[in-house]
């Protein structure tokens, strides 16, 4: 099976980033996502994207990787920017073939948002790269439990969402086991017209739903032989600690924000 | 069919971080109509070895015979419908992967999309439940409503209808009673010996490779390790401890009663009840002394 997509993937690992406090790297992850919509000229996206490089730098993970993962994303990418680039009709006219006409802030625009959408993918795949979906769960969890006070049910949300998120790699494996078992037996999901592939999918989605189907009710027994009853006074097996690294990393984040706003400002 | 690799190598998602060399330089040779018993621990490359008899798989370096067809990594995806029509895999659980509203829709699926005639898989289904033992009654029924040794039944036949030379089984007893165990392997056997099969069948059961093959690989971290007549591999007792596979009982118990009476007796294919006589006339023996 290839990666075609790495945002949801685990990479386990020990550098800086993978050690740091889950909920300090949601939280930065959040920051970064509402402060890119704020970057407006040349200085502050090379901010921004020096910024993500040295995240990447930091997490151990090699770019070419990261950067092939993204190959779908690519296609949207490079699409935003020739939407603005053929678009935008500001500025001095640098270009113009027939109907084709290109500006100066079409250039401007379409890189700049190209950009932006590129480091959105960047730093979320490597929000999941560097942390296991159990630390993210944890995390939000404990960042939405003043909610709790306005019966949010925050735990089930959490476990909702923990459950989920582990049980993706198994259907990926059930779906991969099934649909090699009905290729063998003749079915083709990879060549033929249109409609005889959209019929392909039937043999292996059935299967699939059932097995999915049969796991919940499993779970959801062994959940209940367990004594399971919800949040209640549940202690965790892994503390959420703010260490050192934490504080370090959330100063020196700060500190680059803080450039970021004296620049556009 | 005979079956040959040359020197296979597998890696799984190649260049990535998660980069997996599942298979190294294997080499190997099946000949037509023979019965191989794949064995190894868990993760040693056997379901990865499977999978390129049918071409789910294409070695990332080497390449596979089977028959006329050769596969490696350029081959041309066009064409490998003819070449799995001809190789029956029999997966691990196969009652997974039934879909189909009946029974007889379910069993008639592989011929179906190998483009058989009506008549013509009408016929192979008549002889297909016959052969693994479901009875009439069921074909109208969903295969969701049969208990899962019924199922695995059902799932069997769906792939034998397809008349395969090549049968691969991975597996196929497990999670099934003995005696469920013992109905489908002297099942497989038949067939291998009347249709004269050429049959692979990767398995945990010792007694199993012991009993039906004609010869056995033992795989070990993707390197073929040991390769013989069962009776020869199982006699290397410390060999196979290295890599946590224990020898068949019933060569056990002989290894053992020749140890504590200096006797020779030998494995040769003998029935329990045969072997049974055998030790009584040693015991005998030994008593008179």
């Amino acid at each position: 099976m290839k990666p075609s997509i790495i945002i949801g993937q685990y990479l386990p690992g020990q550098s800086l980033l993978h050690r740091l406090d889950p909920r300090t790297k949601l939280l930065s992850v959040l920051c970064f996502v509402i402060v890119i919509f704020f970057a407006n000229n040349w200085s502050s996206y090379s901010l921004l994207t020096g910024l993500s490089l040295l995240a990447v730098w930091i997490s151990k993970i090699p770019l070419t990787y990261l950067l092939k993962g993204m190959t779908p994303v690519w296609f949207f990418v490079v699409f935003t920017f020739f939407i603005q680039l053929f678009l935008r009709k500001e500025g001095t006219l640098l270009f113009e073939l027939g109907f084709v006409t290109i500006y100066e802030n079409g250039i401007r625009q379409g890189t700049f948002i190209a950009l932006r959408f590129f480091l959105l993918f960047l730093i979320a795949s490597l929000l999941t790269l560097t942390t296991s979906p159990m630390e993210l769960t944890d995390a939000l969890e404990d960042l939405l439990a003043p909610l709790k006070k306005w019966k949010f049910p925050v735990h089930e949300l959490s476990l909702m969402m923990s459950i989920s998120l582990r049980f993706i790699p198994t259907l990926m494996e059930e779906t991969e086991k099934i649909s090699k078992a009905q290729a063998s037996r003749g079915v083709d999901f990879k060549t033929g017209k249109l409609k005889d592939r959209i019929y392909a999918i039937v043999p292996l989605l059935i299967p699939l739903f059932i097995s999915a189907f049969k796991r919940a009710e499993e779970l959801a027994m062994a959940m209940e032989a367990r004594g399971y009853q919800g949040g209640e006074g549940r202690t965790k097996l892994r503390k959420l600690i703010f260490t050192r690294l934490d504080i370090q990393f959330i100063c020196l984040y700060s500190i680059a924000l803080i450039m970021f706003f004296y620049i556009i400002l | 069919m005979e079956i040959q690799f040359h020197q296979v190598n597998y890696v799984y998602q190649e260049n990535t971080p998660f980069q997996y060399h599942a298979l190294k330089d294997i080499n190997l040779t099946i000949p037509s109509g023979s019965f191989t018993a794949i064995i190894g621990h868990t993760g040693s490359g056997k379901s990865t070895l499977l999978q390129h008899i049918n071409g789910l798989l294409l070695a990332t370096d080497g390449y596979v015979r089977i028959g006329n067809v050769t596969l490696s990594r350029h081959y041309k995806r066009q064409h490998i419908k003819s070449l799995r029509s001809k190789i029956g895999v029999v997966f691990q659980y196969p009652e997974h992967q039934l879909f189909e509203e009946t029974v007889e829709k379910d069993i008639a699926f592989g011929p179906k999309n190998f483009g058989l005639p009506h008549s013509e898989i009408q016929e192979r289904i008549e002889r297909v439940i016959e052969a693994v033992g479901i009875s009439k009654h069921w074909l109208n029924k969903s295969p969701f409503q049969l208990s899962g040794g019924q199922m695995r039944r059902v799932a069997i036949a769906g792939v034998l209808a397809m008349r395969p030379e090549v049968l691969v089984l991975d597996e196929p007893t497990a999670g099934l009673d003995p005696k469920g165990q013992d109905e489908i392997m002297s099942l497989f056997y038949h067939l291998h010996k009347q249709h004269k099969l050429t049959t692979i069948l990767v398995t945990h059961q010792m007694r199993d490779a012991l009993a039906y093959a004609d010869k056995v690989m033992v795989l070990n971290q993707g390197i073929k390790y040991l390769e013989g007549q069962p009776a020869d591999v199982f006699q290397q007792n410390e060999v196979l401890e290295k890599v946590n596979l224990k020898v068949p009982e019933s060569i056990q118990l002989i290894q053992k009663l020749n140890k504590k009476f200096g006797s020779n007796l030998t494995y040769h294919h003998q029935s329990i009840d045969q072997m049974a006589k055998e030790i009584a006339t040693l015991l005998k023996g030994y008593h008179k002394r």
